[in-house]
């Protein structure tokens, strides 16, 4: 486009281009918000209507969560419990495997050998949870119990394994981000003080970048907390509260989705418990996610390029 | 990417960071190789065309993934028609036009919240919403409104951090040689950020074609035996035909899961291939 051209239109602000710009483009942002905005409203409002049936204190003080039960119970507290079980122990497993991947991705492998482990995880982010449910189920679980014969069928070793490995991508490319942002200066520095690169990376990189990494595995830890179809099919969904590893385990995810089965009645106290449920889950996986990427943003700060003058 | 190449070259993996660096990279590998070698043993006996055509069946024999493959692409098809021009709309919107108002702030900070809230929510949502609210019963459409839900927040996240990757240089230099905004968004912003779009939108794509979480909570069905010819048809897909096949324990239905497995993976990576084709174009350009 020429000069001439580009300043003509400039002083026409009514042309068609301009219009569109303007007021398709507002339109797509209103419809977004009015789209997530419905969902948090939706939400919140079933679960208001569910709290005037059950008190907020009997939701989150009671200690059994039965709401079929002839006397039923509404506490989400077992069903926490259980999620922070399952997700506790995926991270626990996921990050020194996670962490040891970016480290080597970020100062050891070459060229060739990066490009294919990045491929890999990549890959491994895009396999879908049921996928990794169904291994979860048909091949852990058998082979955990191959070792070790006491383990149950729906077991929560098998999932916090395979949940593991979903959350394996995340903290590898989000620590990689945060190892990024230490400048390679600080590794060269190092060695010309005649440290060794273990010492190094141990003593001086890895803590640079701790409160970036510390963001990544919490959102990994977020994503854990959400994972529901490798956790219902891995670790079932037992009736009792559970604190046994070695036998099911029952999350807030495994109760949605083992409500879902059964057909719940519009209105009914069970369809206001899934959402007072699900409000838990948002305001859970909401909050790890934003203090996640404040973490990761303030790991950012030191960035090379920000530091270099 | 400033990533030196001195910190690297010449310094082979010694010591035990490096050896557990290997280890690490190995695990991840071995993993990634597993499942996949898993997914195709299990399932070879079972792929053939009939497979891809055929309806679920008691036998497990007889079992295809007909319908589950034809609801997934109808799903795949009304999300990307919907959610990738309201995502990228939205993003420009707030990244290029927005004023800096509290109302706009709100916006984007809901947004990029609902972008980490698991999909099992956004099923729930969905079932009052669309299912019941709107009548729509369990049928692809809602399936399709509710996975549109999830798709959104990905897609603007996405597409905002591709749009701030664009320097600001490229906007100045076009405002100072008199452009509108519109014409500096169609033709400098836009272009610049193309290959971060496109890939941003394929990959929030891939993830809501692999959800199985909100189309359980929708009510999905596995066990339907005609093609949804029609949005109003009865919801089914790929990964909740699969979480049905997954969990019953009789010979020959662990087949007919791994096959269904590799077909949605199938319908994954063609979608990926635009991704791909589009990452060879990004190397012959800018950056």
């Amino acid at each position: 486009m020429t000069a001439t051209a580009l300043s003509r239109a400039a002083r026409n602000p009514r042309s068609p281009g301009e219009r569109f710009g303007k007021h398709v483009l507002f339109i797509c942002a209103a419809l977004s918000a009015v789209l997530g905005a419905a969902v948090i409203v939706v939400v919140a409002l079933e679960t208001f209507r569910f709290f005037g049936q059950v008190s907020p204190a009997r939701f989150f003080g009671g200690l059994t969560w039965a709401p079929l039960a002839e006397e039923p119970g509404f506490g989400v507290l077992p069903l926490m419990a259980g999620t922070a079980q399952i997700a506790a122990g995926a991270t626990f497993l996921a990050l020194p495997v996670g962490l040891l991947t970016a480290v080597f991705l970020r100062y050891y492998a070459g060229g060739r050998t990066a490009s294919i482990l990045n491929a890999v995880v990549t890959l491994l982010a895009f396999v879908p949870a049921v996928v990794y449910g169904y291994f979860a189920l048909n091949y852990v679980t058998p082979a955990i119990r191959s070792v070790w014969p006491g383990v149950e069928g729906f077991n929560g070793i098998s999932a916090c394994l395979v949940v593991g490995l979903m959350i394996l991508p995340t903290i590898v490319l989000l620590s990689r981000e945060a190892l990024g942002a230490v400048p390679n200066s600080l590794l060269e520095e190092g060695v010309a003080l005649g440290a060794t690169r273990r010492r190094v990376l141990v003593r001086l990189v890895v803590p640079a970048a701790a409160i970036g990494i510390a963001g990544s595995v919490v959102m990994a830890a977020a994503r854990a907390v959400g994972e529901t179809m490798i956790v219902t099919l891995a670790a079932g969904n037992p009736t009792g509260p559970t604190w046994n590893p070695v036998e099911g385990v029952r999350t807030l995810t495994t109760f949605l989705a083992q409500a879902s089965l059964g057909d719940i009645p519009t209105g009914s106290i069970e369809y206001g418990a899934c959402f007072a449920v699900a409000a838990v889950l948002f305001l859970l996986t909401c909050g790890m996610h934003a203090a996640g990427g404040a973490l990761m943003a303030r790991g950012q700060r030191g960035k090379p390029g920000a530091v270099r003058s | 990417m400033s990533e030196s190449r001195g910190a690297r070259a010449g310094v082979a993996i010694r010591g035990p960071i490096g050896a557990m660096g290997v280890a690490a990279a190995l695990v991840t590998m071995a993993a990634l190789i597993l499942l996949a070698g898993v997914l195709l043993v299990e399932a070879r006996e079972v792929l053939d065309w009939r497979f891809f055509l055929n309806p679920p069946s008691r036998v497990a024999a007889e079992g295809g993934v007909g319908p589950a493959l034809a609801g997934s692409l109808w799903l795949t098809l009304i999300v990307a028609a919907i959610a990738v021009p309201l995502g990228v709309g939205t993003a420009v919107y707030l990244a290029e036009y927005a004023p800096p108002t509290r109302l706009v702030k709100a916006v984007e900070s809901v947004l990029t919240n609902l972008a980490g809230v698991p999909s099992v929510v956004y099923g729930i949502a969905g079932l009052a919403l669309f299912v019941r609210g709107l009548g729509l019963g369990p049928s692809i459409l809602a399936g399709a409104l509710t996975l549109t839900a999830l798709t959104v927040p990905l897609v603007v996240v996405n597409c905002r951090k591709a749009l701030q990757a664009v320097p600001d240089e490229f906007r100045w230099a076009a405002f100072g040689l008199g452009a509108s905004r519109w014409q500096v968004v169609r033709d400098q912003v836009l272009p610049a950020a193309a290959p971060d779009i496109v890939a941003g939108c394929c990959a929030a794509l891939l993830r809501a074609v692999g959800a199985a979480a909100p189309l359980l909570m929708l009510g999905a069905v596995s066990f339907t035996t005609f093609a949804p010819g029609s949005p109003h048809d009865p919801l089914t897909a790929l990964p909740t035909q699969i979480f049905a096949w997954a969990a019953r324990p009789q010979e020959g239905f662990l087949a007919l899961a791994a096959g269904a497995s590799v077909a949605l993976l199938l319908l994954m990576a063609a979608m990926h291939l635009v991704l791909f084709a589009n990452r060879r174009r990004r190397k012959g350009t800018l950056t």
